[in-house]
């Protein structure tokens, strides 16, 4: 057995310290989500009886069942999508493509820089004249459209990483560029596929300002998006406000808790590759 | 199973030329090794042949169908790589079954074919891993097994010794050999290591800047160098040179002179003409210790390999040579040596570097 060092205390001391900050408000949350209804709780006390119908109550006016679903069909219609076509021109950009043509990518290096607050004007009329506005494809297809640049990017980053010789075994063993992409380079993807759909499902189902703009019924936004509507109808229920909030977060934090390994290997990816 | 054609085959990386030109006629059944320097175009020549790389001009035949324009795939080659290419999301199993897939290969068929290379590469025990479960060598064999159950016309093998350890290279070459003489198949062998190209080879091609110096057995290649490219390539250690001149002609011999030393060569038909700059070459193991030598120098370095012993020598004339003496001869780092050698085993080379023919080549 190894003896911790000085050093190895300092730093489990500081992530536990790290830990106690990042929990805190999520703690509060949770304390003021089970006071008594109409009290307006004051910090981290613990109710004397934890109200937990407070979540109930949550869920049902909040109409959760109804976000839940209307969530997961936007995530549903996104996420496949851009992963398809992020993966597709990824592999196109990095294997298929002359010197000529590399200024291709560069288009979606820019686009990497246009934050979405930048067009969101610009894309409200679009959607009008599409005649898409209140409906989930006005969260949808801008959603496929914003993250081709990031998905474009993060999937070239790995096929320039997989050997020629790869591709040429492949090649010479028999196979047409289609069967190479599908029965040699996407399974080698996989775990980048994994880490991008991973990151595209987080940020759709965050996704706040899009169906705050695009959307008036908050039964076709995305839960994020619901909350807006949510908190201005029960702002001053406290207790309420933070059940519901907790119960919009619940999903995402279930699915971190189920897929963590891939969580830190999607940003440990980013951070090596950049 | 097929011969190979290269006619006037060239290869231009834009304005850069690769290929200069390549002529060669490979039969069915040889064993062909390309070798040369690095960067000499031996790997570039080896896929354009596969089909991995275009054709700037000439023509590639495999069998009697020019192949310039057909995709690698429908060329009939298999390819080894030097990086093995194993695909690492299947089994050995799928890696050497996975050409059979692609060309509709009924399950059965496939099964026997994957299981028949196994056997004889002995890795039956090896199908259902994974590369990464292998060793370098295991790897290896995966990837010739990959190659041989599409029973190509011809296989090309890329470097695929390189990056194995030295005991297992020799046992690889080995391997390979027999694999050539069971399978009577076109080989195309490209390596940088000549010990490969003289060991393997019905056939060697030198290649130099892109341009093919020499073609033939290997003992032609040591016995007869084109060149004085071809002579300091193969052979090892390699062949001395010391540049010299002639300084007397009769019909029927030559006085060499290089420095102080001054030798008598049977010569006949050579055109060569008093005063004419050469440059000779001995081999290493021609040279022996004769205290009536003509090639007197200093000894710069003794290594004692047990069966022989290795000297370096610098020649008044300033040159460096190598003797490989047999035995365990004693020789003191400084002292003075004379070495001599039998005229029949001089190579002479011109000033253009090309062989001068003497009497009995």
């Amino acid at each position: 057995m190894k003896t911790a060092t000085p050093n190895t205390l300092l730093a489990r001391g500081l992530i536990i310290l790290l830990m106690v900050v990042t929990l805190l408000p999520f703690l509060s949350m949770l304390s003021a989500a089970l006071a008594p209804q109409g009290t307006y709780p004051n910090g981290l006390q613990w109710p004397e009886d934890p109200q937990w119908g407070n979540f109930v109550r949550a869920f049902e006016v909040a109409k959760m069942d109804q976000l839940l679903l209307s969530s997961v069909l936007i995530v549903l219609g996104v996420v496949p999508i851009s992963v398809a076509i992020a993966t597709m021109a990824g592999y196109g950009l990095a294997k298929l493509t002359s010197a000529k043509y590399k200024w291709v990518y560069l288009v979606f290096v820019f686009g990497l820089t246009l934050p979405f607050e930048a067009v969101i004007t610009p894309l409200y009329y679009e959607v009008r004249a599409l005649g898409l506005l209140n409906t989930r494809f006005a969260i949808i297809l801008p959603l496929i459209g914003l993250y081709m640049p990031f998905g474009v990017y993060w999937m070239r980053a790995h096929f320039l990483n997989v050997p020629q010789d790869l591709t040429e075994a492949a090649q010479l063993d028999g196979a047409t560029r289609w069967k190479e992409f599908l029965l040699v380079q996407v399974p080698l993807a996989r775990p980048a596929i994994m880490s991008l759909s991973i990151l595209l499902f987080l940020w759709t189902w965050n996704q706040f300002l899009l169906p705050v703009v695009l959307v008036q019924d908050p039964m076709q936004r995305t839960m994020a998006g619901a909350l807006g509507a949510f908190q201005g109808q029960w702002g001053t229920d406290i207790p309420l406000l933070c059940a519901g909030s907790l119960l919009i977060l619940a999903p995402t934090i279930l699915l971190f808790l189920i897929f963590q390994r891939q969580f830190v290997a999607a940003l440990m990816q980013g951070a090596v590759k950049g | 199973m097929a011969g190979l054609t290269l006619r006037s085959v060239i290869k231009n990386y834009g304005e850069v030329p690769v290929i200069k030109g390549v002529d060669l006629d490979i039969a069915h059944g040889e064993f062909v090794v390309f070798v040369g320097p690095s960067g000499c175009g031996k790997s570039t020549l080896l896929r354009m042949i596969a089909g991995l790389e275009d054709i700037t001009g000439g023509e590639v035949k495999i069998g009697d169908r020019v192949v310039n324009d057909v995709e690698p795939r429908d060329r009939g080659v298999a390819m080894v790589f030097q990086s093995y290419a194993l695909y690492p999301h299947m089994t050995v199993y799928d890696n050497v079954g996975f050409g059979l897939k692609l060309a509709g290969t009924p399950k059965d068929v496939r099964d026997k074919k994957i299981r028949d290379a196994a056997k004889v590469l002995q890795m039956e025990h090896l199908l259902d891993r994974r590369p990464a479960q292998l060793s370098g060598g295991q790897r290896q064999r995966v990837a010739i097994g990959r190659a041989i159950v599409r029973q190509p016309d011809v296989f090309l093998f890329d470097e695929p010794l390189s990056n194995l350890d030295a005991a297992l290279r020799v046992d690889m070459r080995m391997e390979l050999a027999r694999l050539h003489h069971d399978l009577n198949a076109t080989m195309i062998y490209v390596t940088h290591d000549q010990v490969e190209a003289m060991t393997l080879a019905d056939k060697i091609v030198v290649l130099n800047g892109g341009v093919v110096q020499q073609v033939g057995s290997p003992l032609d290649l040591y016995n007869t160098p084109a060149n004085l490219f071809v002579a300091g390539f193969i052979g090892s250690p390699r062949m001395n040179l010391i540049s010299g001149s002639v300084a007397e002609v009769t019909p029927e011999r030559l006085r060499i002179v290089s420095g102080p030393s001054s030798f008598w060569l049977e010569a006949r038909g050579h055109g060569l003409a008093p005063g004419a700059e050469i440059t000779l070459g001995i081999r290493p193991h021609a040279l022996s210790v004769d205290p009536s030598g003509t090639l007197a120098g200093k000894v710069q370095l003794v290594e004692q390999l047990g069966n022989e012993t290795v000297i370096r020598v610098l020649l008044a004339v300033g040159t460096e040579v190598t003797a490989v003496l047999a035995g365990q001869g004693v020789h003191a780092v400084g002292g003075p040596i004379a070495l001599g050698f039998d005229a029949a085993a001089v190579h002479l080379f011109g000033a253009d570097g090309n062989r001068i023919a003497l009497s009995g080549d």
